[in-house]
């Protein structure tokens, strides 16, 4: 992670902006809504350990002085999907978790079958944009 | 597959605020199928490089392009530990949901 930051100085112009686009290191809340209405079911236990790995990794390359941080914004991401396709999405989480990911899957199943109306599955969590600005006294 | 991600346009509006984009040279590190890059080629950078580990996306990514943006956005297969460009290229790099 460390050495793909430090490409990414490399081919950037002086004073060129890094930008640093992720999901924040906070568990998604999953939840349905129906014509409209949000109702939360369930948070998720997904690792964030490799989100912690970014951080401490982005981290290191502005103490080492390859990148002034400039600002952070912090801005809600939603998911929208439906049923079949939440399977599919959880796909991308590890998978030495799958009892708790049944459980989810379960969960949200049974409230979607016994909610009437317009509805869809949404999953919530916050995305972070770190600004990082090129520094030339590495 | 039909998820949507960001219906309500935060991410970009977000990006937005960083400064202007026109004429830019950008560099997206992780596009996937394109789905950033497309809003991104909105904000007018004279030419977005959009890079991804997996030849499938870049494939789909390439098909999903308008031809009125063919000219300001490429798509190619490569990796961010070994970005072939020359040093000192970009004005604006984005790390999209890699790091």
């Amino acid at each position: 992670m460390v050495h793909a930051l430090r490409e990414a100085h490399r081919v950037l112009k002086p004073g060129g902006l890094l930008l640093d686009l992720r999901p924040g290191a906070v568990h998604r809340r999953v939840g349905i809504e129906v014509d409209g209405q949000y109702e939360q079911l369930t948070v998720m236990n997904e690792k964030l350990n490799d989100d912690y790995a970014a951080n401490r990794a982005v981290t290191q390359v502005i103490q080492q002085g390859f990148f002034k941080p400039i600002s952070r914004i912090q801005f809600n991401c939603d998911r929208t999907m439906t049923l079949k396709d939440l399977e599919v999405w959880l796909e991308d989480f590890p998978s030495d978790r799958q009892a708790a990911k049944e459980r989810l899957v379960q969960i949200v199943t049974n409230a979607y079958k016994s909610r009437k109306g317009k509805k869809k599955i949404v999953a919530k969590g916050p995305l972070v944009l770190k600004v990082l600005r090129k520094e030339e006294n590495a | 597959m039909t998820i949507r991600v960001d219906p309500e346009r935060n991410e970009i509006s977000a990006l937005k605020q960083i400064g202007p984009w026109r004429g830019k040279k950008v560099l997206e590190i992780g596009c996937g199928e394109g789905r950033l890059t497309l809003r991104l080629a909105r904000l007018g950078p004279e030419l977005i490089q959009a890079i991804d580990p997996s030849v499938d996306l870049i494939r789909s990514a390439q098909k999903n392009l308008p031809e009125r943006l063919a000219k300001h956005v490429h798509y190619q297969v490569g990796s961010a530990e070994d970005l072939k460009y020359p040093s000192n290229t970009f004005d604006i790099l984005v790390f999209s949901w890699v790091l």
